[in-house]
């Protein structure tokens, strides 16, 4: 029997190690459809796309896929050591006689395809390496929608990118809708599988729930969690008076205080980044920093790891920054203060394993074992196992760089909770976040970002994430 | 937990290459045995662990390496170095031995010192960095030697030494209990301490480890050392197993020090592997080669063998990396 679905999959189960992505799965989706899949991380969407697209052989059951198919994925798969135009015609470059390719029209070429999808500010000579994770996004978005799929399977397209890169996606996936193309996408926003999509398809626990045209956000993620979400953001407690971290980074001068939640606001790749790795020891600078009252110079992180009340930091790329993916979960956790659990520099380890366990338990991290590679857990548990590490190591100053991309909506939810508890407690908090909405609504004070300097300081909670943007535009005004 | 699943469990887990090194060594060992009789004799076999010994010490160090994803080309003359100075500076005395061990090991060190800070503070790569230092190696020794045709070059290793190698102790060669202590310093070394830790961390991730507090640079320059030690020790070994240090001494063990770490299921790009993995890839090279020879298949025809032997079995560990 044939059937009208451009993408088809039943029955499929696929295990990785220890752990079980997909048990008896389906999913279908029709040509001319925009399809939403949805679900909390560790329910399977990644996993289910890569069956999709064939990247992971499921272990039970049938996939079929009609038409030219063309997928972007969560890990970005541009190659970073070329430009974007070698990353754009990687697969069908401009060839001459000989079928050699002619180097000189790899630019301009490049140029006109990301003009036709209506990119101009992006200079096709720039490595790959160099760029924003965002703008890293739109090139592999760019390469994808160049090909012209009939099935276009977009996972997490929107994590990495600023609002008005949002819109231009939209816009693109409804022009491939109208021409009769097959969307697939994820998203953990809900109000983008809102406005774009048809219908949306529910996961939970590696199975498929339900598939509906309509469905409002509190249906959803009551779908997908298994409970009710109550309010989004935790109340503050008070920020204390006590200075925790001070310091100056260029041109930018940042003094958090205990129980502080700091938030730096601000577009994209303004200086944030650096900010945040300067302060870790891990930037060009090397600042002097004040912290917990005692002044030091921070040459690396193992500097401001033992820097008087400690700093943390959490990356947005867990993968690539934070955690090492093929080792366990107790080594992920322990590492950045093996030392403290170790005699004449052997491990302690029955001492490990308790610290180890005790943090598993309070971030609530599911695993099987502590001795299980991190890189089997789902997202959200990898991201409580970074941030386990911290807590693990006592670190009074928290600097949080985008730790919430691409993490689903009740995982988010337990993170605003934890922060606001950790600043209860007295820790400091540098909170960066792509999500404006976060950094107006989580932090006691906001320093707002423009080419490296400080735009403007709000008082928070913001509220409105209008303002933190509309300060951000604005020129730089006087102090 | 029933057995097959535990069975299943460590199939399925880190520990697989490792069982696969040791069934390569086991088939050829068996194979060798059925073709030929007194193959698996314990004279033999003897013989033959003692010959994988030295492949054991400098696959140690070239493991070490590796584990970082780096690489030691130099192997071949720290060897030799390690060799020559042995012996010149003992002068067969076994008064002058403790120095002269001192030497050598110190020889090998300096240059896994320069290797390290080559390749983790300049960021040379690594097989440009310690391809020039082998280079630099040969020159020295050929130089200061003048081609091993100095006053001192002619003596042999001081008999405590010999005797370590060729002499038993509880009917072991203690040859085989040096290797066992090396064995379980490597192994305590990686798996029970905080080094250990780092280095399988800077190995997965560099940048990662770096930014969880690891001293990147310092766990570089500890392994080059280590393995520029290793290096040293195998000359050391040899020396005193053949009495005499020749030209080109360490020259086979650069691919045999390579070949053990892979057959020995040791990731060649870093972060994954056991030094228990590169015990079984010394016995299986030096099995091979035994089972050619005892076989008297001429030189070029043991060559082309012994190359499809590694590369058969590498084949069979090829197929799991993807799904790693």
């Amino acid at each position: 029997m044939m059937d009208t679905y451009a993408v088809h999959a039943e029955g499929v189960d696929r295990s990785f190690g220890g752990v079980r992505a997909l048990r008896g799965a389906s999913f279908a989706a029709r040509p001319g459809e925009i399809h939403a899949l949805a679900g909390e991380n560790g329910a399977g969407k990644s996993t289910m796309i890569k069956v999709l697209c064939g990247l992971v052989k499921p272990d039970r059951g049938t996939v079929r896929v009609t038409g030219r198919l063309a997928t972007a994925f969560q890990e970005l798969s541009l190659l970073p050591d070329l430009t974007i135009a070698e990353n754009l015609l990687l697969h069908d470059p401009p060839r001459g006689r000989l079928g050699l390719v002619v180097r000189r029209r790899l630019v301009p070429v490049a140029k006109e395809v990301l003009h036709e999808h209506g990119i101009d500010d992006l200079d096709p000579r720039t490595v790959t390496r160099d760029l924003s994770v965002a703008h890293r996004q739109v090139v592999e978005l760019v390469r994808v929608l160049a090909t012209r799929p009939e099935v276009l399977i977009l996972d997490e397209p929107t994590a990495a990118l600023q609002e008005q890169q949002v819109a231009w996606l939209a816009e693109h996936m409804r022009r491939l809708r109208a021409e009769g193309c097959c969307v697939v996408f994820t998203s953990h926003r809900w109000r983008e599988i809102e406005a774009l999509a048809d219908r949306v398809t529910v996961f939970r626990n590696g199975t498929h729930v339900t598939t509906r045209e309509r469905l409002t956000e509190s249906e959803a993620v009551t779908l997908m969690s298994g409970r009710t979400l109550d309010a989004t953001y935790p109340p503050l407690a008070p920020p204390g008076d006590t200075v925790a971290l001070e310091a100056r980074v260029g041109d930018v001068e940042v003094k958090l205080h205990r129980g502080e939640i700091l938030g730096i606001g601000g577009l994209a790749g303004q200086g944030q980044r650096e900010l945040f790795l300067t302060l870790f020891g891990a930037g060009r600078q090397k600042p002097a920093v004040t912290v917990g009252g005692t002044a030091r110079t921070i040459r690396k992180p193992k500097d401001a790891i033992r820097a008087g009340i400690g700093i943390a930091y959490v990356p947005e790329d867990r993968k690539a920054e934070g955690l090492l993916l093929p080792m366990s979960v107790r080594d992920n956790l322990a590492l950045a203060t093996l030392e403290r659990r170790s005699v004449a520099g052997f491990v302690r380890r029955a001492a490990e394993h308790r610290a180890v366990r005790d943090i598993v338990d309070r971030l609530a991290v599911r695993t099987a074992s502590t001795g299980h590679p991190v890189g089997t857990l789902s997202g959200g548990n990898q991201q409580k196992v970074l941030m386990g590490r911290w807590l693990l190591s006592g670190a009074e100053v928290l600097l949080l760089f985008d730790v919430t991309r691409g993490v689903d909506a009740a995982t988010k939810h337990d993170f605003y909770a934890l922060v606001a508890d950790l600043a209860a407690q007295g820790r400091a908090v540098l909170l960066y976040s792509s999500e404006t909405e976060e950094i107006a609504h989580l932090c006691h004070r906001v320093l707002v970002m423009r080419e490296g300097r400080v735009a403007a300081e709000l008082e928070g909670p913001v509220g409105d994430a209008e303002l933190i943007v509309a300060a951000a535009m604005r020129e730089r005004e006087h102090v | 937990m029933t057995t097959l699943d535990t069975a299943k469990r460590v199939l399925a887990g880190p520990h697989r290459r490792v069982l696969y090194a040791f069934a390569a060594a086991a088939t050829i060992l068996v194979a060798g045995a059925v073709i030929h009789p007194g193959f698996g004799s314990w004279t033999s076999l003897r013989t033959m662990l003692v010959l994988a010994s030295f492949i054991g010490f400098v696959g140690a160090g070239q493991m070490l390496v590796v584990l970082v994803g780096g690489i030691d080309l130099s192997m071949p003359w720290v060897l030799n170095g390690a060799a020559i100075v042995l012996t010149t500076s003992s002068l067969g005395q076994s008064g002058r031995l403790p120095l002269a061990v001192a030497l050598a090991l110190g020889v090998g060190a300096a240059v896994g010192l320069a290797n390290g800070l080559g390749v983790a503070w300049l960021g040379v790569p690594a097989v440009v960095m310690t391809l020039g230092m082998n280079g630099v190696l040969q020159g020295l020794s050929l130089g200061l030697s003048k081609g091993l045709t100095c006053g001192s070059c002619a003596s042999y290793a001081p008999e405590p030494l010999r005797r370590l190698v060729v002499g038993r102790l509880f009917g072991v060669p203690s040859e085989l209990l040096l290797w066992a202590g090396v064995a379980l310093f490597v192994t305590v070394l990686l798996t029970l301490t905080t080094f250990g830790r780092r280095v399988y961390a800077v190995g997965n991730n560099p940048r990662a480890a770096f930014l969880a507090g690891v001293g990147v640079r310092g766990v570089t320059v500890v392994l080059y050392m280590l393995s520029g030690v290793f290096a040293a020790l195998a000359g050391i070994t040899l020396v005193a197993y053949g009495g005499q240090p020749s030209l080109g001494l360490g020259d086979p063990y650069l691919f045999e020090s390579i070949a053990a770490v892979v057959v020995g299921g040791v990731s060649i790009l870093g972060g994954r592997g056991h030094y228990v993995g590169v015990v079984a890839g010394s016995v299986t090279l030096v099995a091979i080669v035994t089972l050619l020879q005892a076989e008297r298949v001429p030189e070029y025809g043991r060559n082309v063998i012994y190359g499809l032997v590694i590369l058969a079995i590498l084949f069979t560990y090829g197929r799991e990396r993807a799904d790693d």
